[in-house]
């Protein structure tokens, strides 16, 4: 496995006077799953049009094993793009629409129909091969589009937003679905996707972008478990946010309370935030922080309740995720008074 | 609500029109098939007038020349229409301008225009003929498929010609593969409004067909008979021009509507 198979470097793009990618240093590895996460406008679609071909570096270099592929044009790039909008041939055949990008290598017609067929049924849209994509579901048209990309077999495969478009129980299934095929493909993805969960569930790492800048690379577990600034924090998972003050080693809450934390993440004069994951908060004393409070509302989310607490270190409920079995024997009711508490290792801090 | 008088009153208005539009047109047809060829008087049904049409040398040398300009006019101007159009719709920054200049043939009157080719192609010293009324068409009509073509294009997917891009093609096998395939409606309503517009184009052909009998068009023709007055043959020569017609402009408008299912 090369360390760096795709290698990003010091990638630039303005648009007149816009900066959309500032700088940006990231090495992809072989056959990793790749996302890149960020808000709209923060330049993931741009980066990832850099890499397709279709928008010119206005700085920086691109290289694909060793080789720059910064200057190749897009129909010679190994690489294959997935669009957002499938952006199928509407005057193909499904079978057609597949095919084309094998055409275009001028394979043997005899070839071109076996990896076809192939394809099609990995996708298991064998049966529809002679369909146009108006005649398909917005599901099938997305395997389409897959399938066309992927056919092709390139050295790395974009996709753009891939499971936008579809509803959010095809989308669970397409996520364990793009995996597997990653993984039977052997090819290296890379996905542009603003939904924290869909990069959380399929990505091997994550690249977080805000302003055209890369502001953590990690695995999901490291993003999730250990945000290294305020903005990933509060964008990846719920995350409570309480306003504190430094004071020697501790933190200070609104209310007076000592809030005891060990992931100190930014140098903090005096005003600052703690953050604590709602899981992390336990029903009870027994932690380094306790927090008193209210229940104003309970959210049901069938294997848990996610309970939203009135305190008075902030005016925004404080979240606690309670299991469902413990729910159960615990009885939690709107209205009740309740007693929370976290350890000091749980608690991030960053910078007001 | 409108009320029953005042929607009645409507009714009738539309009725005047329509009649003031259809009894003339009907008139005409059946009188072209009057056998005794008198418009005041009905005698019988027959098709002796459009036999006689194919025995008119002048006609159907007339006619000939018409098929001749409409077929090439029409050919050529789908063609650069359609880039004309595909060209515009990419390079859109500088489009306002563009369109007007591209525009201007189609709202500038014929007799200018007519006027305008007549004194250019005499500054040029070009010989007219049929050639310079197929150029003088081609002017007109680019406009006309260009119009035609940039109202597809309004609602064309651009990321298939990236995708295209993207899966290895060049430019232009994206454009033959892709681009005008799924435009190909658009084009062929384009091309057949263009024929109807030459086929029975006057004022321009009038006056850059030059000197001579040899290249005159049918509504010249017919107009040179007219003026002994208005024989049953002509009748008959409307009727099919007008069939002719009716029948592209129709087929034009279903292609544009219909187009590709699902687009």
């Amino acid at each position: 496995m090369s360390q760096s198979f795709l290698s990003i470097q010091n990638v630039q793009k303005s648009f007149g006077r816009v900066k959309a990618v500032s700088g940006v240093d990231l090495d992809i590895r072989e056959n990793e799953f790749f996302a890149l996460l960020g808000a709209s406008g923060s330049g993931k679609t741009t980066l990832l049009r850099m890499l397709a071909g279709f928008e010119q570096l206005s700085g920086g270099d691109v290289l694909l094993e060793g080789r720059s592929i910064a200057d190749q044009p897009p129909n010679r790039r190994p690489v294959n793009l997935m669009f957002q909008s499938y952006a199928l041939f509407p005057h193909m055949s499904v079978a057609r629409n597949i095919a084309y990008g094998l055409e275009m290598d001028k394979l043997p017609q005899a070839q071109i129909r076996a990896r076809v067929d192939e394809i099609l049924q990995v996708i298991q849209l064998d049966h529809l091969a002679k369909r146009k994509p108006d005649q398909l579901s917005g599901g099938q048209r997305q395997r389409v589009a897959l399938a066309r990309a992927l056919v092709k077999r390139p050295k790395v495969l974009l996709l753009d937003e891939p499971l936008g478009a579809l509803d959010k129980k095809l989308r669970s299934e397409m996520q364990l679905e793009l995996k597997r095929l990653q993984a039977e493909f052997g090819i290296t993805f890379v996905i542009v996707t603003h939904d924290q969960e869909e990069a959380l569930v399929m990505a091997d790492r994550i690249a977080i972008m805000k302003d055209g800048g890369l502001l953590q690379v990690g695995t999901p577990k490291e993003i999730y478990e250990a945000p290294q600034t305020r903005f990933a924090a509060d964008f990846i998972g719920v995350m409570n946010f309480l306003p504190v003050v430094r004071d020697g080693d501790d933190f200070v809450a609104a209310n007076g309370a000592t809030i005891k934390a060990t992931r100190l993440n930014d140098p903090v004069a005096k005003a600052a935030v703690a953050a604590i994951r709602p899981e992390r908060l336990a029903v009870g004393d027994a932690g380094d922080n306790t927090l008193r409070g209210v229940i104003s509302a309970i959210a049901y989310h069938g294997l848990d309740l996610l309970l939203h607490i009135k305190t008075d270190v902030t005016d925004t409920p404080v979240i606690a995720r309670m299991t469902a079995d413990v729910a159960e024997a615990e009885g939690p009711a709107a209205g009740q008074e309740i007693t929370v508490s976290w350890s000091a290792r749980d608690t991030h801090i960053f910078a007001a | 609500m409108v009320e029953r008088s005042s929607f009645r009153l409507m009714l009738l208005i539309l009725g005047v029109v329509f009649a003031f539009l259809y009894i003339p047109i009907s008139v005409l047809i059946g009188l072209s098939f009057n056998e005794g060829g008198l418009p005041t008087a009905w005698t019988g049904f027959s098709f002796k007038w459009y036999g006689a049409l194919l025995e008119n040398d002048d006609i159907l040398r007339a006619a000939g020349n018409t098929l001749v300009v409409a077929i090439f006019s029409t050919l050529l101007s789908t063609i650069l229409g359609t880039l004309l159009a595909v060209g515009v719709e990419i390079r859109r920054r500088n489009g306002k301008w563009l369109e007007t200049v591209i525009f201007a043939p189609m709202i500038i009157p014929d007799i200018v225009l007519a006027i305008a080719l007549l004194s250019f192609f005499s500054l040029l010293g070009v010989r007219m003929g049929l050639h310079t009324i197929i150029v003088s068409h081609v002017v007109f009509n680019l406009a006309f498929v260009c119009a035609v073509v940039r109202a597809r294009l309004k609602s064309f997917d651009w990321s298939i010609v990236e995708a295209s891009a993207d899966l290895g093609a060049s430019t232009f096998t994206t454009l033959r593969r892709v681009v005008v395939p799924v435009l190909m409606p658009a084009i062929v309503a384009g091309a057949l409004l263009a024929f109807t517009l030459s086929v029975d184009e006057f004022i321009i052909a009038f006056f850059t067909a030059g000197a001579g009998r040899s290249s005159i068009t049918l509504p010249m023709q017919i107009y040179a008979m007219i003026r002994f007055g208005v024989t049953p043959e002509i009748n008959a020569l409307a009727t099919i021009v007008m069939t002719v017609s009716v029948i592209a402009l129709a087929l034009s408008q279903r292609l544009n509507k219909g187009g590709l299912p699902g687009q």
